[in-house]
């Protein structure tokens, strides 16, 4: 049941998200800026404020995404406000920790904080512990939260249900709902990735404290990085998708999905690919085992299929010669699922070892996250921010108000995005706050990006505007649940 | 490998070949069989492959020299480089090392330097190395110890140990600025390894850090399992 303190928390959500990822997007552009010489930012400056974005940006839509699926739930079992307001608290110490460390202390190993840099401390010493801390304050509250939310789904559903196993035979008894098996699906996901990260910091606390008597094997480390990091990200992107599945044929006026045998199948494929394709980001680690590297490749491959295709398939089935209602909600939701299977095609490209043997560490890789982030995972939670907004103020989205913002989304969006891949597909390397004068055309596509990113602000100033008057709504005395 | 190992060495003896890893090597004087030169009279021309030993070694000098000269004329190797041979015995003098260069039919040859030098300590302390004297046997205990130098005296690769001609060429083509891959060796402080390396069977095997790898899939199971078993014995009681 969907109550009014439930809305109330989604709102506070939403707003904080909001106002969040507006200010991650001003650091990002500030960096492309400075990479297009347009302006001049200190080294450290700029690996500060990269880590702030990269961690900014990962935290915000995982936690948009959980958000989004708390809400939707409420359609289907009884959900936690509780549990939710405690993930909120916690994720505002864990996010205002780790922007004092990058701000304050200069902390600037990265988002990934992969070993042994934050043991390499070159910025404020109490930086690295806090920063670590900050994390664990986050991860903490989400796996609490998590696990929450899969305890309600597993209260009403039994697990075979929620797995929807039901539906390799005929006639099923009971259906699982598509948002209650891909939120299993990502559930799961989700508390293994967490449970990682609480394992990796662990780690690193005993060699932070061990004064030199306990050192971690970097392979190792290595390893669980990217299977907390690659894991988070993904499952953060397929709890949008689980939003997607909910809402674009209802925000469409169109029947809405059902879960059938090959949808059930290709979830449940996903669920167990999508933990192995982290392998991938080891392809240059010589000392990773061989069968390891194969199935990171093999893992990549089949991550990518059932689900994308499986989606891919039921929303031309739904837009395709059908009347379409279309607003800001399903426009969202179809220019992200375009975006998330561009950047899916991309990422493919470089999970492949003979190409990740050029493409390795070069502008393609943030070409690639960034256009299933912010082209694909941002914009399913968008689209279920407007609707909410709409629901939570009693309105329909009017269908021509949103034309410019869909205009300034995709030429700012995908321009963006297309001056990282040029970059990747002249080998120039990422993470370098400014380019070497060898990479001739570097410093042009940066600057070209940090313009088509500040267009692609603009409609998301616009959209916000749209949403947070709505949202504000249900603090309203006069507002009715 | 080692002449000497760890019972008789000081506290800060280690196996490490990362210790003093990308730090300034000590600029000192060395009075070689062709002369005094200092040594970054050396490197500054090309980059230098060092390595420390003692001529009355009934050791693993001996082997270790050899086996560097077979090495260095099998790889025939093209890039810039010198191998310079130190004693780290102040009792041994130029002369001694003029009969060792003549043993291995190095006097000639310009890309091999002979030397000793009266800063011993200073250098040995800016390479990590120290040898431990034992009076019984009237011995050093040491690593056999190569010590990759670029063009700017930094220590960029040290390798302990007689390891064959493909870690040598790894550490003649890192000291030409090339990019080699290396990996730190397993330490006794790091117990979390993925794998254990077994030198009599020379095989690998899955070890602590393999398992904790996968142990949050583990918990997580074993957490849906446990939820799922209640959930099916509160039905149980209701019904």
């Amino acid at each position: 049941m969907i109550t009014r303190s439930l809305k109330r928390i989604t709102s506070v959500w939403i707003i904080t998200v909001l106002v969040l990822f507006v200010t991650a997007i001003i650091f990002g552009i500030t960096m492309r800026f400075n990479q297009g010489k347009d302006l001049t930012m200190s080294p450290v400056g700029f690996y500060s404020l990269m880590t702030t974005h990269g961690i900014t940006m990962i935290g915000i839509w995982a936690a948009a995404g959980l958000v989004a699926v708390n809400y939707l739930l409420g359609r289907y079992v009884k959900v936690s406000v509780s549990l939710n307001v405690f993930a909120f608290v916690t994720t505002v110490i864990g996010v205002l920790m780790i922007w004092a460390t990058t701000f304050i202390g200069k902390y600037h190993a990265g988002w990934t904080f992969l070993y042994p840099l934050p043991l390499q401390v070159a910025w404020a010493k109490w930086a690295t512990p806090v920063f670590l801390f900050g994390l664990g304050i986050l991860g903490a509250g989400w796996l609490i939260w998590s696990v929450g939310m899969l305890l309600q789904i597993l209260s009403k559903y039994s697990l075979k249900q929620a797995f929807a196993w039901q539906h390799f035979s005929k006639n099923p008894a009971v259906e699982t709902p598509p948002l209650v098996l891909i939120s299993t699906v990502s559930l799961i996901g989700i508390i293994v990735s967490l449970l990682t990260a609480v394992i990796l910091l662990v780690l690193y606390f005993l060699e932070y404290f061990s004064g030199g008597n306990f050192t971690n094997d970097p392979l190792l480390m290595k390893n669980l990085t990217y299977f907390f990091g690659h894991t988070i990200a993904n499952e953060s992107l397929y709890l949008g998708l689980a939003a997607v599945y909910e809402l674009m044929p209802e925000s469409s006026g169109r029947p809405r999905f059902k879960t059938t045998w090959y949808v059930a199948l290709a979830w449940n494929c996903t669920l167990v690919f999508i933990l192995t394709a982290f392998f991938h980001h080891l392809y240059m680690d010589f000392v990773q085992p061989v069968g390891f590297q194969m199935i990171g490749q093999l893992a990549s491959y089949f991550a990518s299929l059932p689900a994308a295709a499986v989606t891919a398939f039921s929303v031309i089935a739904l837009v395709y010669r059908g009347r379409i209602r279309w607003s800001l909600t399903n426009t969202l939701f179809f220019i992200g699922i375009m975006g998330w299977l561009i950047g899916g095609i991309g990422a493919v490209i470089d999970a492949t070892v003979s190409n990740n043997m050029i493409l390795h560490n070069t502008l393609w890789v943030p070409a690639h996250f960034h256009t299933y982030n912010a082209m694909g995972n941002v914009l399913f939670c968008l689209a279920f921010f407007n609707w909410v907004a709409h629901e939570f103020a009693g309105t329909q989205a009017s269908v021509k108000s949103f034309r410019l913002t869909t205009v300034l989304l995709l030429i700012g969006g995908f321009g963006f995005v297309l001056m990282f891949y040029l970059g990747g597909a002249y080998s120039m390397p990422r993470r370098f706050s400014v380019y070497p004068q060898e990479f001739t055309h570097a410093a042009i596509l940066a600057s070209l990006g940090a313009w088509f990113a500040t267009v692609y602000l603009v409609a998301i100033v616009l959209i916000f505007a749209n949403i947070i008057k709505k949202c504000l709504k249900v603090f309203s005395p006069s507002f009715s649940s | 490998m080692l002449s000497g190992i760890a019972w008789s060495a000081p506290e800060d003896y280690n196996f490490s070949e990362e210790s003093k890893l990308y730090t300034k090597i000590a600029d000192i004087k060395l009075n070689t069989t062709r002369g005094e030169v200092m040594l970054s009279d050396l490197y500054v021309k090309s980059p230098v492959i060092l390595t420390l030993i003692f001529t009355r070694c009934v050791g693993i000098c001996s082997p270790f020299l050899n086996s560097l000269s077979e090495d260095m004329d099998n790889l025939n190797a093209k890039e810039n480089y010198k191998v310079l041979v130190i004693s780290f015995d102040p009792l041994d003098e130029v002369s001694d090392m003029e009969r060792m260069a003549k043993r291995y039919e190095r006097e000639d040859d310009p890309q091999w330097v002979f030397a000793v030098t009266d800063n011993i300590a200073e250098l040995n302390e800016s390479i990590g190395f120290y040898p431990v004297w034992d009076s019984t046997r009237q011995q050093y205990d040491h690593d056999a110890l190569l010590v990759g130098i670029n063009e700017n005296g930094y220590i960029v690769r040290k390798l302990t140990g007689i390891r064959g001609p493909d870690a040598l060429m790894g550490v003649i083509r890192e000291i030409n600025n090339e990019f080699v891959l290396s990996y730190p060796l397993p330490r006794e402080n790091m117990i979390f390894s993925c794998f254990t390396y077994d030198p009599a069977t020379g095989k690998k095997k899955p070890s602590l850090g393999l398992l904790i790898l996968v142990l949050p899939g583990i918990l997580t199971l074993l957490m849906i399992a446990l939820l799922s078993l209640k959930k099916q014995q509160q039905s149980v009681g209701n019904g």
